[in-house]
């Protein structure tokens, strides 16, 4: 077996427990295989003797006890620990201690934990002693503790630091819980101490107090539940509605239930059919008529004005109509006209706008763009609008006449109405120009005067005045401003209240039409200087017969009419003025019960707003 | 910290302590400054004495970390104090057998030859470049507290010892010119020595005051 000497032992700590004594233990490098001894040799500072361990048994093996005679307080002691063995010895490393920093006290002792009532709720109070080595009375040591609880079946402990006291409460507990505590202690300048042994303690149970509480939540719930149910008990009708709204049922007109449930389908179907619908009636395409107005404006400023009614509903009544009679058309509207129109559509217009118009000014043009604008406004969305170029129709021709064309009232004022929607919206536009702007019209301004009647109703008409005003033309202006007497049924009428029978209905009521001076529809036709056409009554006959006389007519005037008076059957004619100058012509018209209110104008115009429904013959 | 909390807790208490104590008493006239009975000066004495320690330990510590990293450099220092020369007892037997008085002039006797040390320290402290604030502070009031117990220790001893006035000399406690530390040249060395040298005295002396205020309570059960 191969001998050494043994190897380096090391001091592995050095302890004291009170500051009186202290211990210190080493551990044993390899013997070598031979016997070895330890010795532990000390040097105290200042001093060069060393001194060898006083007690190498009461600490127990490979240690060293310094009792009190042999510790030194403040001073450093220098200890090395020697093996040795019978090839050699081994020094280990010398270790400088101070006693008063290697102080590690036992731990601290009697440790009680009691439980304690504080207005009900319990806590625990801890109390222990120091250990009984540590001279702490004297103050040689002071100790500073540190305890911790958990319960039994937690495992992270709750620290406490206790300070110097030896006492300690820990409140918050758990009902009924079992609690584990341990305390140890520090020097100022030191070790901690081990904990001491544990101590248990079970916490009574303070159910009774949280059963308080519990019977208040579940008091305090069950009221308030019972007043949520009395509201809602009250609103259940409301609520019903809310959550299960009703179905609506079938509201349309004839259909019966019973007949659904019944399951029989034709009385249902049957049940559902309204007996006068589509209506039957003659139709009286007036109705739907919206008649538009046209309106020119020349450089002259003589204004046309020019009515004619919806292409298609003129095509459809002048082609089926067979009862028309427009004797009194003198102009070029006419049924035939206007059939030529709805077969040539916009090609004859075209032609016409040509023909009739040589005189187009610049005026027109440029009125053109604004009236586009305006016809927009006041489409409407009634009536298709049609533009020819210099020539505005504006669609509700709201002159005074116009509303007699109706027959029903109902209808009239449907039309009018709708007339009158169209003539307000563009009269919002139209008007604008007015009295003041002339610029934009260039020299000839107008506005469109268009009052809407409801002759039948004897409610004030609300004049939506256009007053179309010829700027040059002095006849026209005065027509122009010259007004309906007041009444309600006074229309504004201005000079453009020439009348053209344009047909008698099936009720011997004579429609009458403004009669636009100068070119209708027509080629051929020219324009009409303002003021030499109107509508004078020549007379009344014995067969009350309203003779209206048409003066100053230009120059082929109606040429049309004549076509259509061939046309129409009927006992109505009407005696065109031909378009010849100075040529006094008189339309015979029936009209029936001639108002008094009829008043002539001072020039012999006739108000025709003031006539009431005119029979024809 | 929880000793930075003491110190600043106890600071009007310290600050209580620096008001003169000792009035001197003319004959036929009272003392007109206020008096202050026996046990509450020694108390006030032993809670000075346990701050500065507290505070110079707080110091060494910082000071141990920042520049003394290794820890055989930590154990060198023990040779070097500038007080082992002073005849303090040095055992709990010893003090145990040293009367009163005894125990008073050695705490007077330490209180009192680290006054100077103390400044000398600050002073070198603040040559350093990396020193923390807090250690200066730390010294710095230290040293100045270190004052204040001693006119507390003085009055002590002229009340529990009815001594005279002792003169408060500090040129004969030049142990620095003593030159009892030649090897330690280095700064940060020596320094550290002070520090850790003054902690152990600071505790020296709050040992000594504890026993004394035992003894004054109950001699024959102070250990």
């Amino acid at each position: 077996m191969f001998h050494s000497p043994p190897a380096k032992p090391g001091l592995t700590s050095c302890r004291s427990p009170e500051k009186e004594t202290f211990t210190c233990w080493w551990k044993p490098g390899s013997d070598g295989g031979l016997p070895t001894t330890h010795a532990l040799y000390y040097r105290k500072e200042s001093s060069e003797t060393v001194y060898e361990c006083p007690d190498y048994h009461t600490a127990g093996e490979n240690s060293c006890f310094f009792n009190k005679n042999d510790t030194s307080i403040w001073v450093n002691y220098n200890i090395t620990v020697v093996a040795t063995n019978a090839l050699g010895r081994a020094f280990s490393d010398p270790v400088e201690i101070d006693v008063v920093y290697i102080v590690k006290p036992n731990p601290p002792e009697k440790v009680t934990v009691t439980v304690m009532e504080d207005k009900g709720w319990p806590f625990l109070r801890v109390s222990w002693e120091p250990p009984h080595k540590a001279d702490t009375r004297s103050g040689w040591i002071t100790l500073i503790y540190e305890l911790r609880v958990k319960l039994e079946e937690e495992i992270d402990w709750e620290m406490h630091l206790a300070g110097q006291q030896k006492m300690f409460n820990i409140f918050s507990l758990r009902s009924g819980g079992k609690y584990l505590v341990e305390v140890r202690c520090k020097p100022d300048h030191g070790f901690w101490s081990e904990w001491s042994s544990t101590s248990y303690i079970k916490v009574p149970d303070y159910f009774h107090r949280e059963k308080s509480t519990w019977i208040l939540i579940t008091v305090f719930s069950t009221f308030t539940f019972l007043i949520l149910m009395w509201l809602l008990h009250m609103n259940r009708h409301n609520l019903k509605h809310c959550i299960l709204p009703p179905v609506p049922g079938p509201k349309i007109k004839g259909f019966d239930k019973q007949l659904l449930k019944n399951g029989k389908s034709n009385q249902i179907f049957s049940a559902l059919v309204v007996p006068d619908f589509p209506p039957a009636t003659s139709s009286n395409y007036e109705d739907f008529q919206v008649e538009y107005l046209e309106v020119y404006v020349r450089r002259e400023q003589e204004l046309v004005l020019e009515e004619s009614k919806d292409l298609h509903n003129s095509c459809l009544k002048s082609e089926s109509s067979t009862s028309d009679c427009d004797s009194g058309r003198g102009s070029c509207d006419s049924h035939t006209l206007l059939m030529a129109k709805c077969r040539e559509a916009k090609e004859g217009e075209r032609q016409t706008d040509r023909e009739c118009s040589p005189m187009r000014t610049e005026a027109q043009r440029r009125l053109k763009d604004w009236e586009e604008e305006a016809l927009n406004y006041a489409h409407a969305g009634i009536v298709s609008l049609e533009m020819s170029s210099g020539r505005v129709k504006t669609w509700p021709s709201v002159f005074s006449p116009l509303p007699r064309y109706s027959s029903s009232p109902l209808d009239q004022q449907s039309s009018l109405q709708m007339a009158k929607q169209l003539s307000l919206s563009t009269s919002s536009y139209l008007t604008q120009p007015g009295h003041s702007t002339k610029e934009a019209l260039g020299q000839s301004y107008w506005d469109l005067c268009l009052s809407s009647k409801q002759p039948h109703l004897l409610n004030p008409p609300t004049p939506v005045c256009r007053e179309l005003q010829a700027h040059s033309d002095v006849n026209i202006s005065s027509i122009g401003h010259k007004r309906a007497p007041a009444g309600p049924r006074s229309p504004a009428l201005h000079t453009t209240e020439y009348v053209e029978v344009q047909r008698v209905d099936n009720k011997d009521t004579l429609l009458l039409q403004p009669v636009v001076q100068g070119c209708g529809r027509m080629g051929g036709c020219f324009q009409m200087p303002h003021g030499e056409v109107y509508s004078k009554v020549k007379g009344v006959d014995s067969d009350n017969v309203l003779l209206l006389q048409r003066e100053g007519m230009g120059e082929d005037r109606c040429p049309c009419v004549e076509q259509e008076t061939n046309e129409v059957t009927g006992s109505c004619h009407k005696s065109c003025t031909v378009s010849t100058t100075q040529k006094p012509s008189g339309c015979i018209y029936t009209a029936v019960p001639v108002r008094d209110e009829m008043a002539t104008m001072a020039n012999g115009y006739v108000d025709t707003a003031t006539m009431c429904t005119l029979h024809t013959c | 910290m929880n000793r930075g909390v003491w110190a600043v807790l106890l600071w009007p208490n310290l600050l209580a302590s620096s008001v003169p104590l000792d009035c001197r008493e003319e004959q036929g006239i009272l003392s007109r400054c206020p008096s202050i009975s026996q046990e509450k000066l020694l108390d006030r004495v032993i809670e000075h004495a346990e701050l500065i320690y507290r505070v110079s330990e707080e110091s060494c510590s910082l000071y141990e970390d920042m520049f003394i990293p290794l820890q055989f450099q930590r154990n060198q220092v023990g040779y070097a104090c500038i007080t082992k020369t002073l005849p303090v007892p040095s055992s709990k037997n010893e003090i145990q057998q040293i009367s009163d008085k005894w125990l008073l002039h050695s705490v007077l006797m330490l209180v009192q030859s680290w006054i100077e040390p103390l400044v000398y320290l600050q002073t070198s402290l603040d040559r350093y470049n990396a020193a923390p604030e807090m250690l200066l502070n730390k010294t710095k009031w230290v040293s100045e507290k270190l004052i204040s117990l001693e006119q507390g220790v003085v009055v002590l001893i002229k009340k529990m010892l009815d001594e005279g006035m002792l003169t408060i000399n500090h040129s004969e406690q030049g142990l620095l010119q003593n030159g009892v530390q030649p090897q330690m040249l280095e700064s940060v060395m020596r320094d550290y020595t002070l520090l850790s040298c003054f902690k152990k005295d600071a505790h020296k002396m709050e040992a000594f005051l504890k026993l004394l205020k035992c003894r004054q309570t109950d001699r024959y059960n102070c250990s």
